[in-house]
């Protein structure tokens, strides 16, 4: 019983591969484009734990924006690959530095003005729709991991500050980081890559809690009584 | 599912028991419905939900759809009788049954209608599958050929009734060639099942026409390059233990059919056949 449907059913298999292969290596070009631009807007930012003037960060915020002009083309190129309905298909190829690009794109935000950035902003920033009826989006997923990362990062931030004297960032960082951790608290997660990433947040909220009670032990805190303070603290040890 | 729902709920308890710090206490204590930050977040747990629960039912469906078709394979294991009859009737039975499962696929068609398919796939892929696999052993057995992922694409279109019947909007079930082509592997793996069981009831020949089948869709198997796909090579790999199994289960029948009575045969064939797994299990 030779099949001449069976030859069938496999050639049409190995065009429906074989195309989609093309698709993944186009879209492979792009991504490689961004991870590039990705690490060097990173390695701008990273400024901030080094010793310098606040002024410094300023700059490098800006630097960093300009270098966002890239990644903005870069995804409306993405965007012209990925057929519409198909962006789950290949997400897997962007997922991760679009989440990296959220969490750079969230520091410069509170760098800038000290609020937490929405997804429409992330979405703005990086050159995507927010919508996923409008095109090709920002999936929630990866941006709520990216505000994980700047958990993390801002954690780092803070015991850099007090080694730079700036006493003042690491109660910002934590009021701030404080009111992120209660709203990650409003999602039910399931067993899934965001919620073992949002495990390891109240090891963040911890580091940063412990950053501002060294300072108000030591009444370092800015318009903190000195001697009440401490003795306060002697007494409960 | 009641199994994943405890699961959940277990989570559910352990994040409310995780030790946070004063601060953080004191904050989730008094949460300020006004901040902006709890705002989004309120709207991001809706969306969030809305993407688990619709996930969720669709595994539930996929899963009565998976069930439902390892039933119908089952059934038709049984058609491997001599009576024409009662052979009839067992197909005509699956073939019912076939027919009912659209009704799982529509509600799923229905769920993801206006959205993205590939972000629910996983949800499904299982049931889809399962599905394929019985199919293709149901059109085998009545037809004695395969249809071709195009044909199979009209099963997954369907009519949503509206108010009004004469505009009545066609929803479409995203099903993807690689989703087909794995239901396929799977196929062979019951055939290879039906091989072993003609052997069983003396039906030597249909044992040599199912092998020769099975060597033919591994050729068209071996044109695919799975580079990426995972679940694609796993299944290639079962795929040529199954048919090194059925080509030994041949050999040996031709080698010692004139030895033993019929009705022996399958026996000592399938014997020596584990035999020789076993021996080959130290070569991988």
């Amino acid at each position: 019983m030779t099949n001449p449907i069976m030859a069938n059913i496999f050639s049409s298999f190995r065009d429906y591969l074989s195309s989609e292969q093309d698709t993944r290596e186009e879209i492979r070009v792009v991504v490689k484009e961004i991870d590039k631009c990705t690490i060097e807007i990173l390695t701008v930012l990273q400024i901030i734990h080094q010793d310098t003037a606040s002024t410094d960060i300023i700059h490098a915020c800006m630097k960093a924006r300009g270098l966002f002009e890239e990644i903005r083309k870069n995804f409306s190129k993405l965007a012209m690959i990925v057929p519409k309905g198909e962006y789950y298909r290949y997400n897997d190829h962007w997922r991760f530095v679009t989440q990296r690009l959220c969490f750079l794109a969230a520091l410069i935000i509170f760098l800038e003005v000290g609020v937490l950035i929405s997804k429409d902003t992330a979405a703005e920033i990086i050159g995507v729709k927010s919508d996923a009826n409008e095109g090709f989006h920002l999936d929630l997923e990866d941006y709520l991991i990216g505000l994980l990362q700047l958990a993390s990062e801002l954690s780092r931030f803070a015991v850099n500050a007090v080694t730079k004297g700036d006493y003042n960032r690491p109660l910002q960082i934590s009021k701030f980081v404080t009111e992120l951790n209660a709203g990650f608290r409003l999602l039910n997660m399931k067993n899934d890559s965001l919620r073992k990433r949002f495990d390891a947040l109240k090891y963040d909220v911890k580091k940063i809690e412990e950053v501002v009670y060294d300072l108000s032990i030591r009444g370092l805190k800015p318009g903190q009584l000195v001697p009440d303070d401490s003795k306060q603290e002697i007494k409960e040890n | 599912m009641s199994g994943k729902g405890s699961h959940r709920n277990k989570h559910y308890e352990k994040k409310n028991k995780v030790a946070v710090g004063e601060k953080a206490r004191e904050a989730l204590e008094q949460i300020d419905e006004n901040s902006p930050i709890i705002k989004m977040f309120r709207q991001y747990a809706i969306e969030l939900d809305d993407k688990h629960d619709r996930h969720e039912r669709i595994v539930k469906l996929s899963r009565d759809i998976t069930i439902e078709s390892k039933r119908i394979i089952f059934l038709l294991h049984g058609s491997n009788v001599d009576l024409e009859t009662k052979r009839d009737i067992i197909l005509k039975e699956a073939a019912m049954r076939l027919e009912m499962l659209s009704k799982n696929f529509k509600s799923i068609a229905t769920e993801l209608k206006d959205m993205d398919a590939y972000q629910y796939l996983r949800a499904y892929t299982a049931g889809l599958q399962e599905y394929v696999e019985a199919v293709a052993f149901y059109q085998f057995l009545r037809f004695n050929e395969l249809e071709t992922w195009e044909n199979l694409q009209e099963k997954f279109r369907f009519s949503k009734e509206n108010d009004h019947p004469s505009q009545s909007e066609i929803v479409k079930l995203l099903f993807p060639a690689t989703e087909f082509i794995l239901g396929i592997a799977d196929f062979t793996g019951e055939l290879m099942r039906k091989c072993i069981n003609s052997l069983g009831s003396g039906n030597i020949e249909d044992c040599f026409k199912i092998c020769n089948i099975v060597k033919q869709i591994y050729i068209g198997f071996l044109g695919i390059n799975p580079s990426n796909n995972r679940e694609l090579k796993a299944k290639m790999y079962v795929l040529k233990q199954s048919l090194l199994k059925m080509e030994n289960v041949c050999y040996n029948i031709k080698v010692r059919g004139s030895e033993v009575p019929k009705h022996m045969l399958a026996q000592i064939a399938i014997a020596n056949t584990e035999q020789n797994e076993e021996i080959d299990e130290g070569f991988f």
